[in-house]
């Protein structure tokens, strides 16, 4: 990703803290806003984040993934139900119940992924169509079987919702977590944490190994890739489960690291976000990060700014409108995704089912 | 050979019709003047919800008590079967059909158009067009907010409180909020408020958030506010479980959140909520009586107990809630909050 990029994104979050900073420092001590605003951004970003590696993944190899909002969605609820299910019904430690409900939103995601593979490799469906499948399926089936199983006749917990067992807990970086004021920063959740170690690792594995070199190989020319005795099909299918993995890596955030329950639709299209901060990461792990951070940082910027609506001047009187407000983070998606500055360009054979010779 | 059928059908449809009458073994006959029918068609969960289903099955139970009224519930368990729910009711000549929750609003006034001889309480449903055979509970949500805010002012330490609530383009939600506000600044003119409505997304998922409402919440704490209200379906939870997370004080709404919210009520002080169970009995009662209205009926608003915290709330504030909730509900104390946020006229 061009330097250009970056500098765009350092102002652009430079920006929005600033304005907050200016507007509260009556109340509250500047370090404080920014620190605070921080934390809430990299919060924010975390699911951005995994769902954007996981598209990197996806894309880079040749296939276009549309299904992050559903593999999030899908993997949000079967981590959270299996979470309850270990700790309610089979007597699970809370601790040891979250992380299986992680491994199995883990699995759920690995599992759509395998299904979007099937399709949009095996079989060739159109790739925009195999990713809204997955979105639409994902909508149905935790609407459905968030009903059945907790509301229904059929109740696994005979109509009571039991107690969640809680949320990962915070992990403590040492020395950085007990410096004054910035502290909480370094206070993060697990997958939070892990989120920033996925994207140093994808960097890694797709600019550092065999591996990426052919899967970016896959992505760029399959047919050339072949010549040279690269199994398209199996290198498309990994890294797509890989990156459902991922995917489903960050609907665990939403029911086990951020709040302990379910909401049918509650990723809110945070998965196409995710795909618009790939996107303006010109496909790379760094930008894409980069880019959540940006729209982590737009959500924060509407918090705080509402939280001192009183301390905005008159002259800037719109600005208290929550509604004003609210539209930010869209705002910027919108300016970025229009190209205002410079395109981008995705791998060659980006969405293109591979045939291999002599097949048809 | 023709009539052979004719006659079978008659018979299938004969016993077809016989069918639920043998399901149900108390079935009473509301057509019967003398016989006074409520059912309850609750919204998506059951009956024991500890929330607004809960409530009104409590105030049909106190019918059937006081005023001797045949009672029967439905619990909803997908919002496409609400026509049919309420339909039940309706077709076995039911007096009067309640149905709880603002989901069912539409419903409603659907089967209140097919069926004009049933009375429908809808709970928490405004009704926005006034049909003759139906009638709306709503509530003061800013008598509510003004009491817990109130109560947030006096219980501060840190002299700065917020309220995390989904969007304010929906009345009751904008009234919980500036009745919060109002109700803090009566109490403690100086204390800084800060109230955040969540209007980024869709008008209904602002009600579906719980990771905005944490990260709000956890946003607001870490700049020094130690009492937080959280208001508006699950965003409102969220911000519940923020102020659980981070160990300070919150305070729900609808309903006593203490049961709803459980892993909340180490830090629960109280909720601003609907007496449902009040105005839905009140409501039954006219209707026995032949004197149920149309329109919108306004119930009352409160606040929960402070349960665990009971022993952290000082008795000079105690005495000054009661103080506040009576002032309120004799009309001597005025909110100033305008019912909706146009109303308002904002610059």
């Amino acid at each position: 990703m061009v330097y250009r990029r970056y500098a765009f994104i350092a102002v652009v979050v430079s920006v929005l803290v600033l304005v907050v900073v200016l507007v509260g420092a009556s109340q509250v001590p500047p370090l404080t806003i920014v620190a605070s605003m921080a934390a809430t951004t990299l919060a924010v970003a975390t699911p951005l984040t995994l769902g954007a590696l996981s598209g990197v993944f996806c894309e880079r190899s040749g296939v276009v993934n549309l299904g992050i909002e559903g593999m999030m969605l899908a993997a949000a609820f079967s981590g959270w139900f299996g979470s309850i299910y270990a700790s309610a019904v089979l007597g699970i430690p809370p601790l040891p119940s979250l992380l299986l409900g992680v491994v199995i939103a883990v699995a759920t995601g690995a599992l759509l992924g395998l299904l979007l593979a099937a399709l949009a490799v095996t079989y060739s469906v159109d790739q925009i169509l195999a990713g809204t499948v997955i979105n639409l399926l994902a909508v149905g089936l935790t609407g459905f079987f968030n009903r059945q199983l907790f509301f229904g006749p059929a109740s696994a917990f005979g109509g009571q919702v039991p107690h969640a067992p809680g949320v990962l807990p915070r992990l403590h970086v040492p020395l950085l977590a007990d410096l004054p004021v910035v502290g909480p920063v370094f206070e993060q959740q697990p997958i939070a944490v892990a989120a920033v170690v996925l994207v140093g690792l994808t960097h890694l594995v797709l600019f550092r190994t065999r591996w990426g070199l052919r899967a970016r190989a896959v992505g760029e020319h399959p047919r050339a890739a072949a010549t040279v005795g690269i199994d398209v099909v199996r290198v498309r299918y990994v890294n797509v489960v890989i990156g459902g993995a991922i995917a489903g890596l960050g609907g665990a955030y939403f029911t086990l690291e951020s709040v302990p329950s379910f909401e049918p639709m509650m990723t809110n299209g945070r998965g196409f976000i995710s795909l618009a901060a790939m996107i303006f990461g010109d496909w790379t792990p760094f930008g894409s990060w980069a880019a959540a951070l940006v729209f982590g940082a737009a959500q924060a910027f509407q918090i705080n700014l509402q939280l001192f609506r009183d301390q905005i001047p008159p002259s800037w009187s719109f600005l208290q409108q929550s509604s004003v407000v609210g539209l930010v983070p869209y705002l910027l998606t919108l300016l970025i995704l229009t190209g205002v500055i410079g395109k981008t360009t995705p791998p060659a054979a980006d969405g293109q089912p591979y045939e291999p010779e002599g097949r048809r | 050979m023709l009539k052979k059928r004719r006659l079978a059908i008659a018979v299938l449809l004969a016993l077809a019709s016989a069918l639920p009458a043998c399901t149900r073994s108390k079935r009473a006959d509301c057509a019967s003047p003398e016989v006074f029918c409520v059912g309850l068609v609750t919204d998506m969960g059951k009956i024991d919800d500890k929330s607004f289903n809960q409530s009104a099955w409590e105030a049909i139970q106190r019918a059937q008590k006081e005023l001797g009224a045949t009672t029967q519930y439905i619990e909803t368990t997908d919002p496409k079967d609400y026509p049919k729910n309420i339909g039940t009711f309706a077709e076995e000549q039911y007096d009067v059909v309640i149905t709880s929750g603002f989901g069912l609003t539409e419903a409603t006034h659907a089967a209140a158009e097919q069926f004009k001889g049933v009375k429908f309480i809808g709970i928490d449903q405004f009704q926005a067009t006034q049909k003759p055979n139906v009638v709306g509970l709503i509530f003061p949500e800013d008598h509510g907010g003004f009491l817990v805010g109130a109560l947030a002012a006096m219980m501060t330490k840190s002299g700065k409180i917020g309220g995390v609530l989904a969007t304010d383009a929906v009345p009751p939600v904008y009234r919980f909020g500036e009745g919060f506000r109002a109700g803090a600044r009566h109490v403690k003119p100086d204390i800084e408020i800060s109230v955040v409505y969540h209007n980024d997304v869709g008008f209904d998922k602002t009600f579906t958030d719980p990771e905005w409402g944490k990260t709000t919440a956890v946003s607001m704490i870490d700049k020094g506010i130690d009492i937080v209200f959280g208001g508006g379906g699950k965003t409102g939870n969220g911000a519940l479980l923020g102020a659980a997370t981070k160990g300070v004080y919150a305070i729900g709404v609808d309903t006593d959140q203490y049961y709803t919210v459980p892993e909340a009520q180490k830090v629960l002080l109280s909720s601003a909520v609907k007496l449902i169970t009040e105005g839905t009995f009140d409501l039954i009662k006219m209707a026995k009586e032949g004197k149920l209205p149309a329109g919108n009926f306004e119930g009352k608003s409160g606040y929960a107990p402070y349960h665990d915290l009971d022993s952290k709330v000082p008795p000079e504030v105690k005495t000054k809630m009661e103080e506040l909730r009576r002032g309120l509900l004799d009309g001597t104390l005025k909110t100033t909050v305008p019912p909706t946020k146009d109303a308002k006229g904002q610059p």
